[in-house]
């Protein structure tokens, strides 16, 4: 599709553009910007918010939301962290973790679909009935210490690269083989394209939407792990209403399209380090922090009306 | 005669206290093209509806090839019946390419993956089959013109190759050029043995292709008739109620 793909390249060509201005700009005003130490710290950072972005990438594609992945992510890692504590093998406890996480996404499907409530109220209720839980579970602590072997799955490094942003390229490529060269992903897309076609055309609409939701929920509940691997503890207040939200505006930075249909893991993995980035950038040239939110609120906003603008271009009217 | 492809008898539905359809009827045979004309609110909608199982008749059988169809059924099961449907609005998905379209819900996979090489071969034959020029089967649905999209789902339908297939207003908002198109590959698969049901305002369009035109009123089929043995005037007389119903028609 030559049209969309020179479309999708100038979105992702864009953003390019901006982080290379971002990270210039910073470079010439603080010299510690471009040093080893600093770039890998942008891209650790990054991590935890392209991974669940990825699982979230691909539910916003499919047309659905998750307002809860920031509560799976502190669920994830906090119960990990619990079982291992009760020693449990951490290799048990992770999976345990996990399948948890994936229950959630399960449970958002259940309301979405059986209940009839509207996907962000009903991810924003599961958000909400999830934070008090995992408070519940832990009376509102932390769970320490973890065993070393769980740690160092996050704090070793492979060929010199960190883990966890090995962790984020595989679950990064992973994500982009089945969005683009799988048929579940041209099923997904056709979904959130739209989804009266989808259903007319005999696809399973119902796994689709089960599979979506419950990987977005397991996307969060391994950057959750991973965290808590790289932190050395499970946290209560490690994810929360501002990593759902970010997460959310990684996404749609990256060029995802919240009508559905639109979207790819690239844009995804350039929204997340765009977002690290700038708190690095704001950080190392003394500009104060204050001013972070209203940049990345202007950037999320001019990003959503180009993406508006990019399908005014695509379609035209009937 | 032989055993009608597409066969309705006594469908009944109401939505309350409004009545869509009483004792609608319907018989369409082998290699026939059967219109079903009426006005806005005759029922007509609610007629496809019940085919593809949409909705359900609170009484009444839809039968193919003899056999009844269950009473609940999904659209997603029409194929297995043996129907194509082409809807009013088209379900076609605008971000993805015509070849993705026209394989939608039965991609090719080679190793699980999808192979595009073999969708865009199928594509091509398709749109080559019926006559359409299409430059690049990559070009993004989204792109297309309204009477390219009709093609597109026309094609898609023609793609699954069933003995029945339903058109549902097939030449609405389509241009001078692009409705011949439309009737052209409605020719054709009549030659090819199908039968097509095709729900139809444009009465010029009905005369030039269809066998047999059903008419439909305030929820009852009021009039079925050969295209060679009535007029134009007749069929509108029908429509608007000007020429009583046949005899026996009104149950």
């Amino acid at each position: 599709m030559p049209q969309l793909r020179k479309v999708f390249a100038r979105q992702e060509v864009s953003l390019l553009f901006v982080v290379i201005a971002i990270g210039a700009a910073t470079a010439l005003k603080s010299s510690a910007f471009l040093t080893t130490s600093n770039i890998q710290q942008v891209f650790i950072a990054s991590v935890s918010i392209f991974v669940m972005g990825c699982g979230t990438a691909l539910l916003v594609i499919g047309g659905g939301l998750d307002f809860s992945v920031g509560a799976t992510f502190t669920l994830g890692g906090l119960l990990t962290a619990q079982l291992m504590v009760h020693s449990v093998p951490w290799p048990l406890a992770i999976l345990v973790g996990l399948i948890a996480c994936v229950f959630v996404g399960v449970a958002n499907f259940a309301i979405i679909t059986y209940l009839h409530v509207p996907p962000i109220i009903a991810t924003l209720g599961s958000f909400y009935v999830l934070t008090g839980i995992t408070t519940v579970m832990t009376n509102g602590l932390d769970v320490l210490p973890l065993p070393q072997g769980f740690q160092t799955l996050a704090q070793d490094k492979f060929l010199g690269i960190p883990n966890t942003v090995v962790f984020a390229i595989v679950v990064g490529v992973l994500t982009w083989f089945v969005l683009e060269r799988m048929p579940f992903g041209i099923n997904v897309r056709a979904l959130g394209g739209n989804r009266d076609a989808a259903l007319g055309n005999g696809l399973a609409v119902a796994w689709l939407d089960v599979a979506l939701y419950g990987t977005a929920a397991l996307t969060g509940g391994a950057a959750g792990v991973m965290y808590a691997a790289q932190v050395g503890s499970g946290q209560v207040n490690a994810g929360g209403s501002s990593s759902t939200l970010t997460v959310i505006t990684a996404v749609l930075i990256g060029g995802v399209s919240l009508l559905g249909g639109l979207g790819s893991i690239q844009g995804v993995a350039m929204g997340a380090v765009l977002l690290s980035l700038i708190n690095n950038a704001l950080v190392l040239t003394q500009i104060p922090p204050t001013l972070n939110t209203i940049i990345i609120g202007s950037i999320l906003i001019c990003a959503v009306a180009l993406d508006h603008l990019r399908r005014e271009r695509l379609y035209r009217k009937r | 005669m032989n055993v009608p492809v597409l066969n309705l008898r006594g469908i009944t539905k109401s939505f309350g206290s409004v009545s869509a359809l009483e004792s609608f009827n319907l018989a369409a045979y082998e290699g026939e093209v059967h219109a079903l004309v009426g006005d806005n609110g005759a029922g007509k909608s609610t007629a496809i509806k019940i085919i593809t199982g949409l909705h359900q008749a609170d009484e009444g059988v839809v039968e193919v090839l003899g056999s009844p169809l269950p009473h609940r059924r999904s659209p997603a099961s029409l194929s297995e019946h043996g129907i194509s449907v082409v809807y009013q609005d088209l379900a076609l998905v605008e971000c993805l390419d015509i070849a993705t379209n026209l394989s939608l819900g039965g991609l090719p996979r080679r190793f699980g993956m999808l192979d595009r090489r073999r969708m865009h071969k199928d594509a091509q034959t398709v749109l080559g089959d019926l006559k359409v020029r299409v430059t690049d089967v990559s070009t993004a649905v989204g792109l297309l013109s309204g009477g390219q999209r009709q093609i597109i789902a026309i094609a898609r339908a023609v793609r699954l190759n069933k003995p029945l297939l339903l058109l549902d207003e097939p030449t609405a908002a389509l241009g001078v050029q692009e409705t011949a198109h439309v009737g052209e590959i409605v020719d054709q698969l009549k030659a090819d043995g199908k039968t097509i049901v095709c729900i139809s305002h444009d009465l010029e369009f009905v005369f030039q292709h269809a066998d047999r035109i059903s008419v439909l009123r305030l929820g009852r089929t009021v009039a079925s008739r050969r295209t060679e043995d009535t007029t134009r005037a007749e069929i509108v007389g029908l429509i608007t109620g000007a020429i009583r119903p046949d005899e026996g028609a009104v149950a």
